[in-house]
């Protein structure tokens, strides 16, 4: 191919007859030449397909024979190329040195032997061939009749005869000859039409619109014509910039001669080749392929048995299975029985409601038959949400009892067997104007005595409920406490009417009795006159005992009074009858008082006490005394003058205690609703706690008479009575049964049951209420 | 002396992890943190003590097992999330510099594939306890089936899903493993034992789901990745277990054609399971050879009676008779069925079970669901739902389930009127269709080309046909034995769909057994006296007893003494109820003190004695009363010894105790109202 290449240049640069174009076209095609000569040179082996790159002449049909003649030609061009063919001519390849190629001589002789050229070639200025061509010497037979005449007429006679005339002469037919468009008028009709820069003419076959070329188009079309590189700036011969010096230093930094390695190929490389050659002959290397469209295999996983051997993993504590799904109920059938479907105020009711405050998602609804059961439009709604459930909702672990809620309540025996106990009001005492604050059953059980807010001591009798005495003592302060002395031998009530303690004999009793009593108060007053005598230098006794000032008391049956320095809440007696126990909280230091009623003279126990008292009672066997404060009770051995024990009941305030008749065991009613018993023997904290009333307890009570009984009374207005069996024996404990819950009384500002008092004998109790009354239940 | 121990260092402190921690150490988003909780099937957990697990924490603040989070440090998917991350990284690179076609590639190309086989062997080390946590998954793929597709849920994953749930059914009808079956308002329930594991799963209806905005499909789509990796393994060991090939040939020409479960073709992998796969095949082999028999076929259903496992035949000739007397329609059936009942082969079926007797499954259930439907050919008519009406009834052992050309491809005969058709599901109004029907089997007729021996009726039915509506299927399999088809004809009102489900408890209400058997006796006493209204609420009932006794006391005016002596309690209990609701039961000790104490209580609820004293008298003559106020009395006396135990209790345990109690009460509120609904119902 390279050959016939070599022609085609050959024949482009025989075809042009014009001198000067034929110096470009040789120029310029002797350049390509070489240049693809030395190309088809170098690939000589690799059967020179490189060189397709095809220079496409146009040839006239004239010069067709001109090519075969030329083929004949022996042309001596340049001297160094390498023949390709035998028959082929040599080509010149000057143009590798880079200097203009010239054609330095072209031998056209032998061709058209019968025409001599009508050309000389002479030297130019520059030393190119020039050529000069003859005139053609026309041969009349050789005019065309069909040339056109001269047209003008005129004759031999300058047109500036007819600058004034519009037409320039006649032709042969007489007819004006009109002057033509001058330039001016070109120039002028030309300038008329406004013609925008770059229009075409043409139509853009893509818009529609007119094409218009843009500046850069312009530009690139200018560049095009002026057969330069499209591109702007480009610069097609660069200055060379030497990377490796093509000087040969003369003091080289390295005499050593060029290593062999730099001139023979390199074995490591034909190594690596050879490599990857083999690789792909044995099909390990892969030639790129576009991965296919393969939905199938996108999604398909491999399966196979998962669990081939499979072992169990022992569950672990912390791992929480998710709850299923409960099975559906008979209400989410699509046709239920038909008390499963709401009514209408069950629909309007879920219909209205929340979407969250629904309990159930749906609403149950018949269908008569299977075709018409519609879609459940919350369906996706609530697969999502149980999947949000499964990995959002925290999991715990929660046991769930599954018992019966009976197997909780313990087994008590039945109140039948604890008979007998106090279930029903009997009586109810009214008459006070007020609260009753305390109330006292005498120790023959015959009368009750309470005292209220109306400042009145009332006694009644007990089973009828009529009242036999009353006195009023104060218009002003309540009457807090009431209480009989013990023992029958005497009648002797007490109470504390504010800061006063005083003593009353009910004219109620028979003479004899009457007399007793009086004796017994006035005793001390014997002692009293002699007493002072020896001590009254040394300090004014702390209280005095005198008789009531007014004489309307004296007459009514108060007899002895006392004046302490606090007000009093809790009186208490010894079970002898000669010594009470008063206390009053506000009164620091003698808050507890002894107070001896044969000789009048009031103790004070307690130099300095912890807390506030709130309550005090006598051992009923032992001389031991018991002195609760808000959160504790201490006892002291009264013959020893020494702290014995302090019981933790555990409350926050104590309201009251009571010692149980054998001594050994404690109830306490606190302000924080609990009712505690004490085993003393058993430790000092509550052997039982019970906590049921709804509001604080007021007051607690053992039945003194021999009855395993004890009674609560609290602000919620109810009274319990309780079955409390004490067993001798120190290895068996208590036996606490509730029996009885009694209500009855009113609660009046936030206030029910104040007093509770136990019948000496039978198993009665008497409560005073908030409301003003007092109830016998029996 | 021990060294004092750090805070913080042990226990609920170091067990948990919040959230926001775990992301962290994890270095992923949150999203990420997500789908992988949702493949490794980690979740939150509640500390027993909030304030020991974190100091910082709100209300709000999410605590996990740290070491479930140590665990995944080291999950080869939390690699493929990173991978993912730096593709993405990648392309977002290309796309900035304009390069949409290196995009393109390596988003195809590049893109980490996340294979969860190895989740699922963590999560479910045995073969059991994947089947128990198989309820989610088969509701999920079974809704994802039925979805339409959109741009978040591709037509590949619903086509995976509608696969996976066809292959898992015909397991299921292979080895007779369906149990149950409830149809709900929100869908069918079904329920399958599969070795020893209970697994209950809904399908909704056939309709296009609704979907609302605020259902995220990506978190669905990460769950219904998860679960059909976890189907797919599991169905391959259940088909492998049974010596079947998995996956089973799937024919896309069938399945254009609705051919649903019929598209695909189950093959065995050994040659003995070839018997009972064949069986299984809708009786196509056998539907082909009949429809060339003419005359011959009831010959040919003996045949295939024999064919059926014969082993409790008589049991179920027995129940034929019984159906065949109350349905003297169906006498073909019988002739069937006496003609088989005699013959008392050893069967050589018993294969059908061989390859799934490695599941440890009661024999006898298994056998009796695989023979409910076994002698029997049923035709769907076209508004029956044919997916769950074919799967129940091959499941249970019938193996020509044919229907209506309109509902698909793969019935056994889409002809109506194939004389060896035993059982109609119809599900349209009777009398004023049966016209139409008429009709249409004419029209129909007139282009079958199968020459069917019987024409229809008049009336448009076939004789010797049972005619049932679809419910009788489901009531039949939930109950384990045929049902009288006459209750369930088409145009009968149905007998209540119950679920099969709910197990009968003490004190709540149970729709199958009658009233009387389950009510109080109170309440049935209330209700012999026919005096309260139904409406009114049960705690008032006491009180409008009162009123009622009041009002009626001029009918009887004949009372004896003891009845007045009640009736004034009751007066009493009714009125003064607040301030003093326990006086009434002390009533026989004393009269007179009872007298006085009811005075007293009146009195201070602030009435005047009076006023109660004239209603009492006035109501003493009513005797009508004297049940009720007893029953009164005795509940009020229960309550007062309930209050007595209560009081010795110790605080926790009333605490729990009242907690029962509380929801004891709610469910017996329930009871109750249905009861009551109940009763004005049967009323009427």
């Amino acid at each position: 191919m390279a050959p016939q290449d070599a022609t085609k240049k050959r024949k482009a640069i025989t075809r042009d007859s014009s001198a000067a174009d034929e110096i470009v076209l040789s120029d310029g095609g002797g350049d390509l030449e070489a240049v693809f000569l030395e190309g088809s040179v170098s690939q000589s082996e690799d059967d020179g397909s490189r060189l397709s790159i095809s220079h496409v002449f146009a040839f006239d049909e004239e010069e067709s024979d001109d090519l075969d003649e030329s083929e004949e030609s022996e042309e001596q061009f340049g001297t160094d190329e390498v023949p390709s063919d035998p028959e082929q001519e040599k080509v010149n390849g000057t143009g590798l040195n880079g200097s203009a190629g010239s054609i330095s001589k072209l031998a056209w002789a032998d061709e058209d032997s019968e025409q001599p050229p009508n050309h000389i070639v002479t030297e130019d200025a520059n030393g190119n061939p020039r050529y000069i061509y003859q005139d053609i010497d026309p041969i009349y037979a050789s005019d065309d009749s069909e040339a056109p005449e001269t047209t003008n007429t005129i004759g031999n006679i300058p047109l500036s005869f007819y600058d004034s005339y519009p037409h320039i002469g006649y032709d042969i037919n007489g007819k004006k000859i009109a002057r033509p468009a001058k330039g001016e008028a070109l120039d002028a009709l030309l300038d008329s039409i406004d013609i925008p820069k770059g229009w075409t003419g043409l139509t853009d076959p893509n818009t529609g619109k007119p094409l218009e070329l843009s500046e850069q188009e312009l530009n690139l079309l200018k560049r095009i014509q002026m057969n330069e590189v499209g591109e702007e700036g480009y610069d097609p011969y660069p200055a060379t910039i030497e990377y490796f010096t093509s000087k040969t230093e003369s003091m080289p930094l390295s005499a050593a001669p060029e290593p062999k390695r730099r001139f023979v190929p390199s074995k490591h490389e034909a190594k690596r080749v050879m490599k990857i050659v083999k690789a792909i002959r044995e099909g390990r290397i892969l030639p790129y392929k576009p991965p296919q469209e393969d939905d199938e295999e996108d999604l398909s996983v491999q399966h196979y048995d998962i669990w081939a051997n499979e072992a169990p993993r022992p569950d672990h504590a912390m791992n929480v299975p998710a709850p299923k799904v409960p099975p559906p109920g008979y209400d989410e059938s699509y046709h239920p029985p038909p008390e499963y479907l709401p009514d209408k105020k069950e629909k309007t009711a879920w219909e209205e409601a929340d979407d969250d405050d629904r309990q159930k998602e749906y609403l149950p609804t018949d269908h008569s038959s299977l075709r018409k059961v519609p879609g459940y439009d919350k369906f996706t709604k609530e697969k999502f949400e149980r999947c949000l459930d499964l990995y959002l909702a925290p999991r715990i672990r929660r046991s769930k009892l599954n018992i019966d809620p009976e197997s909780l309540l313990p087994k008590l025996p039945s109140p039948d067997e604890l008979r007998p106990f106090p279930t029903t009001c009997a009586t109810i005492f009214r008459g006070h104007g007020g609260r009753v604050r305390s109330l006292a059953v005498d120790p023959s059980g015959i009368w009750l005595a309470s005292g209220g807010d109306d400042g009145t001591i009332r006694v009644w009798e007990l089973l009828t409920g009529r009242q036999l005495w009353h006195v009023k003592i104060s218009s002003e302060d309540a009457i807090n406490v009431v209480r009989w002395r013990p023992g029958t031998d005497a009648v002797i009530l007490s109470a504390a009417v504010g800061e006063d303690l005083y003593f009353v004999i009910p004219p109620i009793i028979s003479p004899e009795l009457e007399s007793r009593s009086n004796t017994l108060l006035d005793e001390g007053f014997g002692y009293a006159s002699s007493k002072p005598r020896s001590d009254s230098t040394a300090k004014i006794p702390a209280v005095q005992w005198s008789r009531p000032t007014s004489t309307r008391l004296a007459d009514a049956g108060v007899l002895l009074k006392t004046r302490l320095r606090s007000t009093i809440k809790v009186i208490s007696w010894h079970r002898r009858g000669n010594y009470l126990t008063t206390v009053s909280p506000s009164g620091q230091t003698s808050s507890v008082m002894i107070h001896t009623l044969s000789k009048h003279l009031t103790q004070q126990p307690f130099r300095h006490l912890k807390g506030l008292p709130q309550s005090a009672q006598f051992h009923p066997t032992k001389p031991i005394f018991f002195v609760a404060t808000q959160r504790t009770i201490r006892t002291y051995d009264l013959s020893k003058q020494e702290l014995l024990k302090i019981v933790q009941p555990g409350a926050r305030w104590i309201s009251s205690f009571d010692v149980h008749p054998l001594g050994d065991n404690l109830i306490v009613g606190s302000y924080d609703k609990r009712l505690l018993w004490h085993d003393l023997d058993l430790s000092v904290r509550p052997y039982k706690t019970l906590r049921y009333h709804k509001k604080a307890i007021r007051q607690v009570k053992f039945h003194t008479g021999g009855l395993p009984l004890f009674a609560d009374a609290s602000d919620d207005g109810s009274l319990q009575i309780f079955h409390g069996r004490v067993v001798g024996d120190l290895m068996e404990n208590a036996t606490i049964v509730p029996v009885k819950v009694l209500k009855g009384h009113g609660v009046m500002g936030s206030l029910g049951v104040l007093d509770v008092d136990w019948h000496p004998r039978e198993p009665w109790c008497v409560s005073a209420g908030a409301d003003g009354t007092c109830r016998l239940w029996t | 002396m021990a060294k004092i121990k750090k805070k913080g260092t042990t226990g609920q402190a170091k067990n948990f992890i919040t959230r926001t921690q775990a992301v962290r150490k994890l270095q992923i988003s949150l999203p990420d943190f997500r789908r992988l909780c949702i493949y490794k099937g980690i979740y939150p957990r509640e500390p027993r003590n909030k304030k020991k697990a974190s100091k910082t924490s709100t209300p709000s603040t999410t605590f996990y097992y740290t070491k479930d989070i140590q665990y995944l440090l080291h999950e080869p998917i939390l690699h493929k999330f990173r991978d993912h991350k730096a593709l993405a990284k990648k392309i977002a690179r290309s796309l900035g510099r304009g390069e949409v076609g290196d995009a393109a590639r390596l988003e195809k190309t590049g893109r980490p594939r996340i294979s969860l086989d190895h989740v699922i062997k963590e999560r479910y080390p045995t073969f059991v306890d994947a089947l128990r946590d198989l309820d989610d998954a088969l509701s999920l793929l079974f809704l994802f089936a039925n979805l339409p597709s959109t741009q978040t849920v591709p037509p590949k994953t619903i086509a995976l899903c509608q696969r996976l749930c066809s292959e898992f059914q015909h397991y299921l009808i292979i080895t007779h493993s369906l149990r149950k079956s409830f149809i709900s308002i929100k869908g069918i329930y079904y329920q399958a034992t599969i070795q020893g594991q209970d697994i209950l799963w809904l399908v909704p209806h056939k309709f296009v789901q609704k979907v609302t905005g605020d259902v995220d499909f990506r978190i669905m789509g990460t769950f219904v990745d998860f679960y059909t990796t976890l189907l797919g393994f599991v169905n391959y060991r259940l088909y492998t277990s049974i010596g079947l090939v998995y996956p089973p040939k799937f024919n896309v020409n069938s399945d254009e054609k609705g051919g649903e479960l019929d598209a695909f073709k189950l093959e065995s992998s050994g040659i003995e399971a070839i018997a009972s796969i064949e069986g299984q095949a809708n009786g196509h082999v056998d539907s082909k050879q009949e429809a060339g028999q003419t005359n011959g076929h009831v010959g040919s259903e003996q045949e295939k009676g024999q064919e059926v496992e014969q082993s409790d035949a008589q049991r179920h000739a027995d129940e034929i008779g019984r159906l065949i007397a109350a349905d003297p329609n169906d006498d073909r059936d019988d002739q069937i069925m006496q003609d088989e009942a005699p013959t008392d082969i050893i069967d050589e079926f018993v294969v059908q079970g061989e390859g799934a007797d490695v599941l440890d499954q009661p024999r006898q259930s298994d056998s009796e669901a695989g023979t409910l439907f076994a002698p029997y050919s049923f035709f769907l008519s076209r508004e029956t739902p044919r997916q769950p009406l074919e799967f129940i009834l091959r499941a249970f052992g019938c193996k020509r389930v044919s229907w209506d050309e309109v509902l698909g491809d793969g019935a056994f005969t889409h002809d109506e009127f194939d004389p060896s058709i035993t059982h109609q599901v119809v599900d349209r109004p009777p009398v004023i269709q049966d016209e139409s029907i008429q009709d249409e089997t004419a029209t129909e007729g007139d282009h079958m080309e199968s020459d069917a021996v019987s024409k229809p009726a008049r009336s448009g039915r076939m004789p010797g046909r049972t005619y049932i509506q679809p419910q009788w299927i489901w009531d039949c399999i939930n109950q384990g034995k045929l049902l009288r088809a006459d209750l369930y004809a088409p145009g009968a009102t149905l007998p209540p769909h119950l679920s099969p489900w709910v197990k009968p408890t003490k004190n709540t209400y149970d729709p199958t057994v009658p009233l009387a058997d389950q009510e109080n006796s109170e309440e049935e006493e209330v209700e012999a006296e026919g005096l309260v209204d139904d409406d009114d609420d049960p705690a008032q009932v006491g009180l409008d007893e009162d009123m009622d006794s009041i009002n009626d006391h001029g009918m009887d005016v004949a009372g004896a003494a003891e009845s007045e002596d009640l009736s004034v309690d009751e007066e009493f209990g009714g009125f003064a109820s607040d301030e003093a609701p326990d006086e009434g039961a002390a009533v026989e000790e004393d009269d007179d003190r009872t007298d006085y104490q009811r005075e007293l209580e009146a009195e201070a609820a602030g009435l005047p004695y009076t006023i109660v004293g004239s209603a009492a008298a006035a109501a003493s003559s009513s005797s009508k009363g004297g049940v009720a106020k007893k029953a009164a009395r005795k509940r009020q006396e229960d309550e007062e010894e309930l209050e007595r135990r209560k009081i010795m209790m110790p605080k926790k345990k009333r605490k729990l105790y009242e907690k029962m109690a509380y929801s004891n009460k709610g469910k017996d509120e329930e009871a109750r109202k249905l009861r009551g609904k109940r009763r004005r119902l049967e009323k009427v």
